[in-house]
């Protein structure tokens, strides 16, 4: 999911030996401080500042200090922050009609920000769904499970039929076209948090008639490549533990911060924090100078290699196992400066027990040449495709040099600029066969990664996210069976098996590393909390004096 | 006057074409993200036109760059207008500062060259001349860039260098000189060595001719007979060189140093857009690019007549 | 910088004379001995290097192995990523790279790269630049103003843009003339690339050469005998520019390894699996502050190669010219 900016400008500036940056960052007199404006900084502008065509971590982190939706993620950090959680709703909904129907009850005392002003009422929520349809959301595909989606989308209806919302007794009721557990997490999205009607059918990001919060700050101003501003927003009282009222004042952001840029001014003092990772090259100085302000966060993040099982060689199991026993995952993670963790998972370990490492293919050369002897491939002509996103070329380098010494004939390593190359892997047309890949959860929810990636029933020839053509008959049912289940130990557990017999029977993946997130960020900041789907909660954040 | 608009014309079809025929980068996609519905990618194929046939959306895509002028990047769907203006005076600055530096010490190396040519001085000036032509632009910058402020920051002579960035001359312009002083030396560096050389041939030519020869003769000083008559003639091949190259560092060399230093211009726009393969802000930098081009030829071609009466017997 | 000519009829004694001035600049015996020297370091002697002194490839990788060094055993790759530096070893003298490949030898093999795709796109250019400046600069008239035009669009194209286009366009399925099919991943992309790209810079002064000569009385002559146009761009004319054609074909060559590095630092140049000079900077820029050398030392390599050209164009240029008739503009 994510769209990432790395551009990294090498060149670091080492503070002078005096002063600045004494490591020590548990400062402040003990506990939790309120006031100060938080100095961060962003290389490029964020997507869109707008709730329903956002669809990139640096616009949900913002939007989720300012915005909110009848549910949420819980603003917990590891496994926790899977769980979904009430905000606007006073209550997780009530499901009825065999998993059919979710009927929420609307908060009261939720208000806009100026210059709506007005309370949040159910019918903002059904508008804010139906406009997605109208603005070319990325996030449409998540709610046509909704009765009636359909026809809205196709101009046939003048609304989604399933979505009844009664403004007077402040209830809004979903009805499905079939059950599907996860519904709640696509609830918890941005796409779904509440917008004023009314709001125009376009990108409303720079507009502050529109760009109205719901949540503890609201955007005072954004102009596009020099600054955001948040401020608190005026018409905000806490109405739910669940979120929160924030400790800082305001958070000034300069964007066109680069990363190198970003180390350097955070060192001088002059940076609180920055909304990307460090730069692989300072990581390991850093952590030596500056141990505490330095962290690494486990991202919903699987690295892989993905193999087209519809091109030879990778039509042949032999030769999709093959590489998974040929690279050795250790020297990947080395690649990525040894921010991950080694794995041969679909889905991450913040998922809780939908997560569990089957250990299937140690690191075996000797066993993957015989595969591919037997499999009669040896020398069949291979193109590796990369994103020009250090460090993946260097990892498909190392690819071709593995898949060269197992007896395949690797032709070229085809680097493309990474804003292009995701949606080339994503068209039938120029599939290639085998690619370098990573997926971040749109929902922390085994589905996410499963359905999306692996269900053979969703490949399409343009926008194909079954990027292995995966299309196994008996994992597509199992995958549609545990859908409808509601969330929970019993759904993890069949996620985990899923995961695990599609790298037995299938292997059209060769995942090696689950990404963490590594941040430097300056003394002075506490109340780092970071989750998968939104990465460090401002709302949480506090400045010590 | 013509030959410009033809040749715009046939630039701008090009870069279209070009860009067209790419398969992959298809910016419907682009714009949908990353979980497409089929309807959404159709949708966005009729609002932005692409599914309509070529010459259409040229004729379209022409309409808002030079009628409505609110021509949209597929990147990140900002206007691209003002991103070039905003990127106009930054490499202007990068590239007038760049030239002032090239030109003096240029002129400076090639005269020092001429007078002493075939001592020593002439051989160790030459060899640096020419190293500096050699270096790779892109290169020198990075190194240069890594060793002041990372590497060698902490000693006082470097620590004043920033490490990349621009900061407008209005909002200070002491500031805005430091922080444009490293890329002016990256640029200037590679562009002297020409200049020195062509004044050198250019003087040497001058003070072997037969008029020079009889000053000289006459007992006018050598200093006098510098100045008065041969600098002036030397410096019309400098003048038509310069053109060409204001012209070729400011469409061309740019593109590769803006990047590095992080100054935004619109070599990084240009940069960025290609890598991006995002066709919008593509067209409009090359018209843009190649429009200056022209023109500085033109200048140039004017220049060079205006200056050297001999070319006019043609 | 462009090279312009008055017209100077050489004369086939021209060349001998030429050597012997050429002989008595040691710049240019200094440069021409440091052309040879690359040459054979990276030709020859580089398979030389490795079956003797390590024993590894440019290509081969090694992200999971050790060296030993002072009794010490140092991981080529460390745990974070960062490579082994240079070091006073057989192995890794220049230090490794991220994947824990041979610096050293990549730059020599790399070398081979660069300096092919440098000569050969430079005889290509020149090639094409002789055509068309012959052609243009004799005929004159519509066929002049048509070649002339075509030029002034190729050179008005920003040099770099025009050259990322084409190169992305033609990477990205290779490209199909006819029978002849070109590979995504081979050199003849960079090569034709760059050559057509400045084939505008060496026509130009070419055409002029040709244009004035046209009007000398040799050429006349040999009209008003019935040669044939080609005849006469063949016999009479080419022999007249070959001292120009020859220091562009220097220059070009110079200008050539310079232009492939940048467009392997733009990442159109050079597949990846080959190393070239230009290819293991855009590769080693990432990681300048933990690894340097790996940015650094080819950078060198393409400085001293360029510098030689240069200073031998220029040398050759004073000798086939010492009084300054061809002058660099």
């Amino acid at each position: 999911m994510v769209k990432r900016a790395l551009w990294v400008l090498a060149v670091a500036l080492l503070a002078a030996g005096c002063g600045s940056g004494s490591g020590s960052s548990s400062g402040g007199s003990g506990g939790v401080q309120n006031g100060g404006t938080l100095r961060a900084g962003i290389p490029d502008d964020p997507d869109h500042l707008d709730t329903g065509i956002s669809y990139a971590v640096e616009g949900w982190e913002l939007l989720e200090a300012t915005n909110n939706g009848l549910l949420t993620f819980k603003k917990a950090s590891g496994p926790a922050g899977s769980e979904v959680v009430p905000d606007i709703a006073t209550a997780m909904p009530a499901v009825t009609d065999g998993g059919l129907t979710y009927t929420f009850h609307v908060h009261p005392g939720v208000r806009f920000s100026p210059p709506v002003n007005r309370a949040v009422k159910p019918s903002d929520f059904q508008y804010a769904i139906e406009r997605l349809f109208h603005v070319g959301s990325p996030g449409v595909g998540f709610y046509t499970i909704i009765q009636g989606a359909n026809a809205y989308a196709a101009h046939r209806a003048a609304h989604i039929s399933g979505i009844v919302a009664n403004d007077k007794a402040m209830t809004i009721a979903f009805h499905l076209t079939h059950p599907d557990g996860a519904f709640l997490d696509i609830m918890a999205m941005p796409f779904a948090f509440a917008v004023p009607a009314g709001m125009p059918y376009k990108d409303i990001s720079t507009d502050p008639q529109w760009r109205v919060a719901t949540g503890p700050y609201m955007v005072k101003t954004y102009v596009p490549k020099q600054e955001i501003v948040l401020v608190r927003n005026p018409n905000f009282t806490q109405w739910s533990p669940n979120s929160p009222n924030g400790h800082l004042n305001g958070v000034n952001i300069q964007i066109g911060v680069t990363p190198e840029q970003a180390v350097n001014e955070t060192i001088d003092g002059q940076l609180d924090w920055y909304m990307e990772a460090v730069p692989a090259d300072r990581l390991s100085e850093l952590r030596a100078r500056y141990p505490s302000q330095v962290h690494m966060y486990p991202r919903n993040n699987d690295t892989y290699f993905s193999m087209n099982e519809r091109l030879a060689p990778f039509n042949k199991l032999a030769v999709r196992q093959a590489v998974n026993y040929a690279i050795d995952r250790n020297a990947l993670v080395k690649l990525f400066g040894g921010q991950g963790t080694p794995t041969e998972t679909v889905i991450p370990p913040s998922f809780g027990s939908a997560y569990h490492e089957p250990n299937l293919y140690p690191h075996d050369v000797a066993k993957a040449k015989q595969l591919i002897q037997q499999a009669g491939a040896v020398g069949a002509p291979v193109q590796i495709w990369t994103t020009n996103a250090d460090p993946a070329p260097k990892a498909a380098q190392y690819l071709a040099s593995v898949l060269g010494s197992i007896g395949l004939k690797v032709t070229g390593v085809r680097t493309i600029d990474d804003s292009v190359y995701w949606d080339t892997l994503l068209s039938e047309k120029t599939d290639p066969q085998i690619a370098f890949n990573h997926f971040d959860q749109d929902y922390p929810e085994g589905e996410d990664f499963i359905d999306t990636l692996l269900n053979g029933e969703h490949i399409v020839n343009v926008g194909n996210n079954d990027v292995s053509n995966t299309d196994d008959p008996a994992l597509n049912a199992m995958i549609d069976r545990t859908k409808r289940m509601p969330l929970g130990a019993a759904r993890n557990a069949m996620w985990a098996k899923i995961d695990n017999q599609f790298m037995q029977r299938d292997a059209g993946w060769a995942p090696f590393m689950h990404l963490d997130e590594p941040k430097f960020v300056s003394a002075s900041l506490h109340g780092l909390v970071f989750t998968g789907s939104y990465f460090e909660l401002m709302p949480e954040m506090w400045l010590a004096k | 006057m013509v030959g410009l608009v033809i040749v715009l014309f046939a630039i701008s079809v090009l870069v279209f074409v070009i860009f067209n025929v790419i398969p992959g980068g298809d910016p419907a996609l682009r714009l949908a993200g990353r979980h497409p519905t089929q309807e959404n990618i159709r949708q966005i194929r009729k609002d932005w036109g692409f599914d309509r046939p070529l010459y259409v959306q040229y004729g379209d895509m022409m309409e808002r760059l030079f009628i409505k002028r609110d021509l949209i990047s597929y990147q990140d769907q900002t206007p691209v207008l003002p991103t070039i203006e905003r990127g106009i005076p930054r490499t202007l600055a990068l590239a007038v500062g760049a030239a002032v530096i090239w030109l003096v010490t240029g002129v400076l190396i090639g005269v020092l060259s001429a007078i002493h040519q075939g001592r020593f001085l002439d051989r160790i000036l030459t060899v640096l001349a020419l190293a500096g032509v050699s270096i790779p632009i892109f290169w020198l910058g990075a190194v240069l860039l890594y060793l002041l402020t990372f590497r060698y920051h902490s000693w006082a002579v470097f620590s004043w260098v920033p490490p990349g960035g621009y900061v407008p001359f209005a909002t200070s312009p002491v500031d805005w000189a430091e922080h444009l002083i490293l890329p002016w030396i990256v640029l200037a560096v590679v562009s002297i060595g020409f200049y020195a050389r062509v004044v050198r041939a250019s003087m040497l030519e001058v003070m072997n001719a037969d008029y020079v020869r009889t000053a000289r003769a006459k007992g006018l000083s050598a200093r006098r007979v510098l100045t008065r008559h041969t600098l002036r003639t030397c410096l019309i091949p400098v003048v038509t060189l310069f053109g060409l190259d204001f012209g070729a560092a400011v469409g061309g060399t740019v593109i590769l140093i803006e990047p590095i230093f992080g100054i935004e211009g619109v070599g990084q726009y240009a940069q960025e857009s290609v890598a991006h393969l995002d066709l919008p802000p593509l067209m409009a930098l090359t018209l843009y690019g190649a429009f200056f081009v022209v023109i500085a030829n033109t200048i140039v071609d004017v220049a060079y007549v205006w200056l050297d009466p001999r070319t006019r017997i043609e | 910088m462009t090279v312009e000519a008055v017209a100077v009829p050489g004369g086939r004694g021209g060349f001998g004379l030429a050597w012997r001035r050429l002989r008595r600049n040691p710049a240019a015996i200094i440069s021409a001995a440091i052309l040879i020297a690359i040459l054979l370091i990276c030709f020859p002697l580089a398979p030389l290097f490795v079956d003797l002194a390590c024993h590894h490839g440019p290509n081969d990788q090694n992200i999971q192995g050790y060296i030993h060094q002072g009794g010490h055993r140092i991981p080529v790759v460390g745990l974070d990523g960062t490579p082994v530096g240079p070091g006073l070893r057989s192995c890794y003298m220049l230090g490794a790279d991220a994947n824990g490949r041979d610096l050293a030898v990549r730059i020599l093999y790399g070398g081979r790269i660069s300096l092919f795709v440098g000569i050969t796109s430079a005889l290509l250019c020149v090639f094409l630049a002789l055509i068309l400046g012959l052609v243009g600069g004799y005929r004159g008239g519509f066929v002049d103003s048509v070649i002339g035009r075509l030029l002034d669009l190729i050179w008005s194209f920003p040099v770099y843009l025009l050259a990322v286009a084409l190169a992305t366009t033609l990477a990205v399925g290779g490209l199909s003339v006819g029978p002849l099919h070109v590979s995504s991943s081979s050199l003849a992309i960079p090569i034709v690339v760059i050559a057509v790209v400045f084939v505008p810079y060496v026509a130009r002064p070419i055409r002029g050469q040709v244009l004035a000569l046209r009007r000398m009385e040799f050429v006349e002559a040999a009209v008003a005998t019935g040669a044939g146009p080609v005849r006469i761009m063949l016999r009479e004319l080419l022999p007249n520019i070959a001292s120009i054609t020859l220091v562009m074909l220097t220059l070009i060559v110079a200008n050539n390894i310079l232009v492939e590095a940048a467009l392997s630092f733009l990442g159109v140049g050079v597949p990846v699996l080959t190393p070239s000079w230009g290819n293991i900077i855009e590769q080693g820029y990432s990681s300048i502050v933990t690894a340097p050398a790996l940015t650094v030392a080819p950078g060198i390599a393409i400085m001293v190669t360029v510098v030689a050209l240069n200073v031998l164009g220029d040398a050759l240029r004073d000798a086939l010219d010492p009084h300054a008739r061809i002058r660099i503009r």
